[in-house]
């Protein structure tokens, strides 16, 4: 029982740009060590129509956070009466992280999004909210290093719509089955300008 | 009983449901120097007469208009200590927004906060309300702003407006003055202008303060060398 | 101004006896992302000079391969930080918020020391458990500065200084070549080499050079000023995977430009109604 708490639950999330695009996508498995509990389980949240949140690890500590992340989003839909930007929201959830920097919450979160001008808009977090930009895929959970591999070695650059699903598909799927603790079906949701649509994929369930 | 009866405690209204510690603190904003704002196409402008009691201080020692952020300044009329305590709360404000979201706050948002600390003052035990109300300028993504705030907490966005000693014949004479398609440069015509309207003596570029924010969206308060050259064009 | 953190400012504990009992049952509390990181910094004859690498590591696992090391501070001071990334960030932005608020109030452009007394008082108060380990560099009205500021809150003032895991190939570059009174050539070389060093020699230091040139009244920021290390080997056109390859369960489209309605319930949310 040497293991970090961030691998209890398992899990994993990949983000992906493109051309006016921007893809997560994430496994479908909740277990508590090498046990399945559930095999329909969001770690990707909508944010708005253009920002999605992805977070991995302690589950408990996801649901927490999302539900303060609604709490609070809300309360800025009201007080602001527009709709949070994908840089501004991601700052928000970093400094939530950090407000916690000596109890921290034990998730790494994954915010992917269009800007105003359709741009894609990638962060990854660690646990305490450092933030890391980047310009083509991000990754979190507890195949975050395979993700890697299959990810580098997929992606390229102006992906449209149609390609940029399969390679974030195909980098997921090739990555979670190097992994016990993610998998057990997959869903990808692919954000646009005209909306977010999402498939869910068929999956090794083993 | 009169109103002046219900003026020991600031939270107890009159029967004809004034609050006169709010009133009063109107008076005393009413009985400041002269401020105005005219917000134009592609900026805002703000000014004020600034009122040496004594020709023996130093006037440059007197600043009135002051930074609230980067993209944001404010002028007040009224009680200038009073101000400073909003000034420094606002400045807060503005500098915990940044650091939540990496984005500048908006102007309303800003005025909002403001406004709420002045509300404040009107319904808390042991305080009185501020006496002052104040102008104040901003460009954000929505475009150029420019807000009223008033002791009771009250705001509103304004084309033009202008508060203080000479407010109701200022405002008179932006309402004859106003126009929607006016350039800042015009705007800072105008103010000046309506400053010299209810103007006792002489003006100088060492009497008035003029502030403004364009399209670049940097807030700035004019030298008194700029200051001279728009009233050498105002001539 | 809880309306915007959720906290009114300061650290909040509240998960503290719950992470320790984890910690008691041998969770292990997990690894923040750290910068391995080589940072430098050199005074030359109108300014001074910050370099730093670009990797963020966590354990031996490159997380960024490009990430920005070298943090605004005010217009004339810009500080490297090395050390937990997270701790480094919020630091730097912090001592910069409170800089920028005692600018509007005296007026005055920010001074070095000032910068560095915020930060040293910051990282003593929390007793090197903040763990950022600075490079701090600015021209003010005295001239140029140049400091490092430990995690614990100890601080030295030198003409050239390194930090971070690759400190010591860097500082090795600084030794055999520093002069006093270089050029701004000169010093942007030096600075280049001295984090080369650490990018060739040091494992957890790599990516790129970036470099920060302040002298009066100016500011460069030059971001990607020498970039080795692109990646080497890509397949011509990529691979690409035809239309269709992924099999798909269910799909749905949700059209944009709807106001998103208020998420009440997060497990009836409509991300999860798919299947």
């Amino acid at each position: 029982m040497g293991d970090s708490i961030l691998t209890y639950n398992g899990g994993c999330v990949l983000a992906m740009a493109g051309d006016n695009c921007v893809a997560i996508a994430a496994d479908r498995r909740f277990g508590v060590q090498q046990t399945t509990i559930g095999t329909d389980t969001t770690r990707i949240f909508k944010i708005n129509d253009r920002l999605m949140l992805g977070l991995t690890g302690l589950r408990t500590d996801v649901t927490t956070l999302y539900n303060r992340f609604v709490q609070r989003l809300n309360l800025y839909r009201l007080r602001e009466e527009r709709e949070i930007k994908p840089a501004s929201f991601a700052n928000m959830v970093a400094s939530t992280l950090y407000s916690r920097r000596f109890s921290p919450y034990f998730v790494e979160p994954v915010v992917a999004g269009l800007t105003e001008k359709g741009e894609p808009y990638l962060c990854a977090q660690d646990l305490l909210g450092a933030p890391l930009f980047a310009e083509d895929f991000v990754v979190s959970g507890t195949c975050a290093e395979s993700l890697y591999g299959t990810s580098e070695t997929f992606w390229k650059p102006n992906l449209s719509p149609a390609e940029l699903f399969e390679v974030t598909s195909q980098s997921l799927l090739a990555a979670v089955d190097r992994d016990c603790l993610s998998g057990w079906g997959a869903i990808v949701h692919m954000i646009t300008l005209n909306g977010i649509e999402t498939k869910v994929l068929k999956a090794r369930m083993d | 009983m009169g109103d002046s009866d219900y003026s020991f405690s600031l939270t107890t209204f009159s029967p004809s449901g004034k609050l006169v510690q709010i009133e009063y603190a109107l008076n005393a904003v009413a009985a400041g120097a002269t401020s105005l704002g005219i917000r134009a196409k592609n900026g805002v402008v703000i000014a004020t007469e600034k009122r040496m009691p004594s020709i023996l201080m130093e006037s440059h020692t007197l600043e009135k208009i002051a930074f609230l952020s980067d993209t944001t300044g404010m002028v007040y009329s009224g009680m200038g200590p009073d101000s400073r305590v909003l000034l420094r709360k606002a400045r807060k404000f503005a500098q915990t927004y940044y650091q939540t979201y990496k984005e500048p706050m908006p102007v309303v948002q800003l005025v909002r906060e403001t406004a709420f600390v002045m509300q404040e003052f009107t319904q808390s035990g042991g305080v009185r309300p501020f006496g002052v109300s104040l102008l104040i300028a901003g460009y954000d993504e929505q475009g150029p702003h420019l807000y009223q705030v008033d002791p009771s907490g009250s705001f509103f966005a304004w084309k033009a407006s202008a508060i203080g000693k000479n407010m109701v014949n200022a405002k008179t004479f932006l309402e004859k003055r106003y126009s929607d398609d006016m350039e800042i440069e015009d705007a800072v015509h105008t103010a000046i202008l309506t400053l010299k309207e209810g103007f006792e003596g002489q003006i100088t570029e060492h009497n008035i303060e003029i502030g403004q924010v364009t399209d670049n969206q940097k807030f700035k308060v004019l030298s008194p060398l700029e200051v001279k050259d728009y009233l050498d064009e105002v001539e | 101004m809880s309306q915007f953190n959720g906290a009114d400012g300061g650290f909040q504990f509240d998960l503290l006896e719950r992470n320790e009992r984890l910690k008691e049952k041998g969770y292990q509390v997990p690894v923040a992302r750290k910068t391995g990181t080589t940072i430098v910094g050199l005074v030359f004859r109108d300014g001074v000079v910050l370099g730093a690498d670009t990797r963020a590591t966590s354990d031996t696992t490159v997380f960024d391969k490009n990430c920005e090391k070298i943090h605004y501070i005010a217009p004339n001071i810009y500080c490297c930080g090395a050390g937990t990334a997270a701790d480094t960030e919020n630091t730097t932005a912090l001592v910069s918020s409170q800089l920028e608020l005692h600018r509007l109030n005296s007026g005055r452009e920010s001074r070095v020391t000032t910068a560095l007394t915020l930060l040293k008082r910051m990282l003593f108060r929390y007793q090197g458990y903040v763990s950022a380990a600075l490079v701090l560099g600015g021209v003010d009205f005295y001239g140029p500065h140049l400091y490092t500021v430990y995690p614990h809150g100890s601080t030295d003032r030198l003409p050239f200084v390194t930090m971070g895991s690759g400190s010591l190939a860097a500082m090795s570059v600084f030794e055999s070549k520093y002069m006093d009174d270089m050029s701004r050539e000169e010093a942007e070389k030096l600075v280049y080499e001295a984090i080369s060093a650490g990018i060739y020699n040091d494992l957890g230091s790599g990516g790129n050079v970036d470099l920060c040139v302040i002298t009066r009244g100016q500011t460069e920021y030059l971001r990607g000023y020498a970039k080795e290390n692109e990646r080497k080997f890509r397949k011509p056109q990529g691979y690409s995977f035809p239309i269709g390859t992924t099999s798909i369960l269910s799909s749905r489209f949700e059209r944009s430009f709807v106001p998103t309605p208020f998420v009440s319930d997060p497990e009836n949310s409509s991300t999860m109604a798919v299947d």
